[in-house]
């Protein structure tokens, strides 16, 4: 057993921390302040490879492994936990689904444009009364000759104010409950899409979280994805894989937050000495940067499980749980050895705090994937 | 046009530093490591030069030191280079400069380089030698701390940076090499297809012993972090007072006015 990354994932490491470092790291503050990521930033990351990692280089894609992307969301993640979130619901929800189910047809149209960041994606499943319970979709969809007729709405919808390219999820029968449900690729600049609004958040504010109104948006056969009535399945499949990406982006968060905590701690000094040199700082680290070592043990564990082709579901769900509720906790320290600093908008921490919680929510909440790992074990 | 690229893989100089058991070096237990800065420069530079010629082209990077320089090797190839020689050598932190000189002027002369980059120096040892050597060895025209480089019809113009913010400018004919100092460039970023291709082109791993024949002239005795400095002296009060205090001092603590 070997716990070193290799050689190739070191270069990678080191090649987007780099990046990172110049070119999102100055501006983190303004994406927060601004709610918004600059269009140039999005495309150097595209231009960088950073939205095409693990898809394979004849269809635009880097080709590495679901490796090296973890390690993209979470050295991104780092400095700005949005651009993390960009990049981790655009490859593991729109343009992974369209690997792993469209057809040769499908994947040459649409995966260059989304691989090189052209175009960018989102997955629309989540509705004002179905998030969990996505059985519940009240979306429909029929067919009329040569195209489906969709109409319905989707809220919360990660990188949805881009207006790229999306996974849609609309049920034939809302009676047959998750049978129902098919998968189709949508244009999002189509006529009969309409955006209701672009939420304000409690954090990763530069993060688009849109809500849509579909009203006869037509869409050609040939955009179902996989085959009718698999919808639900496709689903699952692409927030498991997408749990990797969330588990990434919530590591990324909690290490960063951990490197400006562990900074601050030896220049602060209150009674005569840096505040490292108190236990009771020294134990806030210890604990902090433990749960942060096995968030990432989990994490690269299911990355390397996927690559391999083996079966990731539980350690999918464990890695998004326990990373998220890491970064939720070692966001909170970081903030609380701060001091009154930290409760400041001028200094980081109080960003990454904001950022963390929806790590525990989105992509199936902690609940859900605690039903997951219990329902695993209990079968 | 065939070009060399020389780099080296050093340690993050934010690392933390103690003497290794021998105190002849720095214990490399537990350190990070990257591409030496001025080599990075250097293969930007002969990447672009190599994207100028075109196919007819053909650029080597080439690094010595033991299996952790396959790294900064990696990177060199992501960022353009065509193919790497590996100069295995479990011992490269004891070599002085001649030997390095030494080792890669036993692999260059074979091939015949049109032009060779090094950087300035490196970060961890500094002695800046090594280019400059490595020029003489091989017996060709050498431009030291370039921050300008073109090249044109086989005549390379380099611009230095000498002392006091002075600048030169010198024509050479290939072959050449340049060792090359902050300022010439902004070094690309791997990008990742670019990476994923790098694990294609090819690695020449050939042992030290195949290509050194040299003695080190130069030994480190030692090697200690600096000793502590007492803290400074501040002199106060109106200024003649502080004339008479400083005089004091020199007589007392030092020999200038015996």
């Amino acid at each position: 057993m070997d716990f070193e990354l290799s050689q190739d994932h070191k270069v990678l490491q080191s090649a987007v921390r780099d990046f990172v470092e110049k070119e999102i790291k100055p501006i983190a503050m303004k994406i927060d302040e601004d709610h918004m990521i600059p269009d140039d930033l999005v495309t150097k990351m595209g231009e960088m490879g950073l939205l095409g990692s693990y898809l394979p280089e004849e269809y635009g894609g880097a080709g590495l492994d679901m490796l090296s992307y973890a390690i993209v969301v979470e050295e991104v993640s780092k400095a700005c936990g949005s651009s993390g979130v960009l990049i981790s619901a655009h490859t593991s929800l729109c343009s992974g689904p369209i690997y792993t189910f469209g057809t040769k047809e499908q994947k040459q149209k649409w995966l260059p444009a989304l691989n090189t960041g052209e175009i960018i994606g989102c997955f629309l499943l989540t509705e004002p009364d179905a998030g969990s319970d996505a059985g519940g979709t009240a979306t429909t969809y029929r067919r009329e000759g040569d195209e489906f007729i969709i109409n319905g709405s989707k809220t919360f919808i990660t990188n949805g104010g881009y207006q790229g390219t999306g996974i849609l999820l609309a049920s034939y029968d809302r009676s047959l409950k998750h049978k129902g449900i098919s998968a189709f690729i949508v244009d999002l600049k189509s006529p009969g899409v309409s955006i209701l609004k672009n939420e304000k958040k409690l954090g990763i504010r530069g993060s688009y979280t849109t809500a849509f109104a579909f009203d006869d948006l037509r869409v050609p056969v040939e955009n179902l994805l996989g085959q009718e009535g698999k919808g639900f399945n496709i689903a699952m499949d692409t927030l498991n894989g997408g749990r990797i990406g969330i588990a990434s982006q919530a590591l990324g968060i909690a290490g960063g937050a951990f490197e400006r905590a562990l900074a601050y701690s030896k220049e602060r000094k209150q009674f005569g000495q840096p505040i490292s040199e108190f236990q009771a700082i020294q134990f806030k680290l210890a604990d902090m940067w433990t749960r942060i070592e096995t968030s990432k043990l989990l994490t690269y564990k299911a990355a390397c499980l996927k690559d391999a082709k083996r079966n990731y579901t539980m350690e999918s769900a464990m890695c998004k749980m326990h990373a998220s509720e890491t970064a939720t906790f070692v966001t909170k320290e970081a903030l609380q050895i701060h001091g009154g600093y930290g409760y400041i908008a001028d200094y980081e921490v109080e960003r990454m705090f904001r950022d963390a919680k929806i790590t525990e929510i989105y992509e199936g909440t902690n609940e859900v994937q605690r039903v997951v790992i219990s329902k695993l074990l209990l079968s | 046009m065939k070009i060399l690229v020389c780099i080296k893989q050093v340690p993050d100089l934010e690392s933390r530093f103690k003497p290794n058991a021998s105190n002849t070096w720095f214990d490399e237990a537990d350190l990070a490591y990257r591409m030496n800065e001025y080599d990075e420069y250097a293969v930007e530079q002969a990447v672009q030069l190599r994207e100028e010629c075109g196919d007819s082209s053909d650029l080597t990077v080439l690094s010595i030191g033991p299996d952790r320089v396959v790294e900064a090797i990696k990177k060199a190839l992501a960022m353009g280079c065509d193919r790497a020689v590996h100069i295995q050598d479990q011992a490269v932190s004891s070599r002085d400069p001649w030997q390095i000189a030494s080792i890669i002027s036993a692999y260059a002369r074979e091939h015949k380089f049109d032009l060779i980059f090094t950087g300035m120096q490196s970060q961890d040892r500094g002695s800046a030698q090594v280019g400059a050597m490595l020029a003489e060895l091989l017996g060709v025209s050498c431009a030291t701390t370039v921050v300008g480089f073109s090249c044109k019809d086989n005549v390379v113009t380099a611009k230095r940076e000498l002392e006091g913010g002075v600048k030169g400018v010198m024509r050479m004919k290939t072959p050449a090499l340049v060792t090359c100092q902050l300022g010439l460039n902004i070094p690309r970023y791997p990008t990742l297809p670019n990476i994923m291709k790098a694990k294609k082109k090819e690695i020449i791993a050939l042992p030290v012993a195949d290509l050194l024949k040299e003695e080190s002239l130069a030994k480190t005795t030692s090697f200690h972090p600096p000793a502590k400095k007492g803290g400074g002296l501040l002199v106060e009060g109106d200024i003649a007072d502080q004339v008479d205090k400083v005089l004091a001092l020199l007589k007392e603590k030092t020999a200038v006015l015996r």
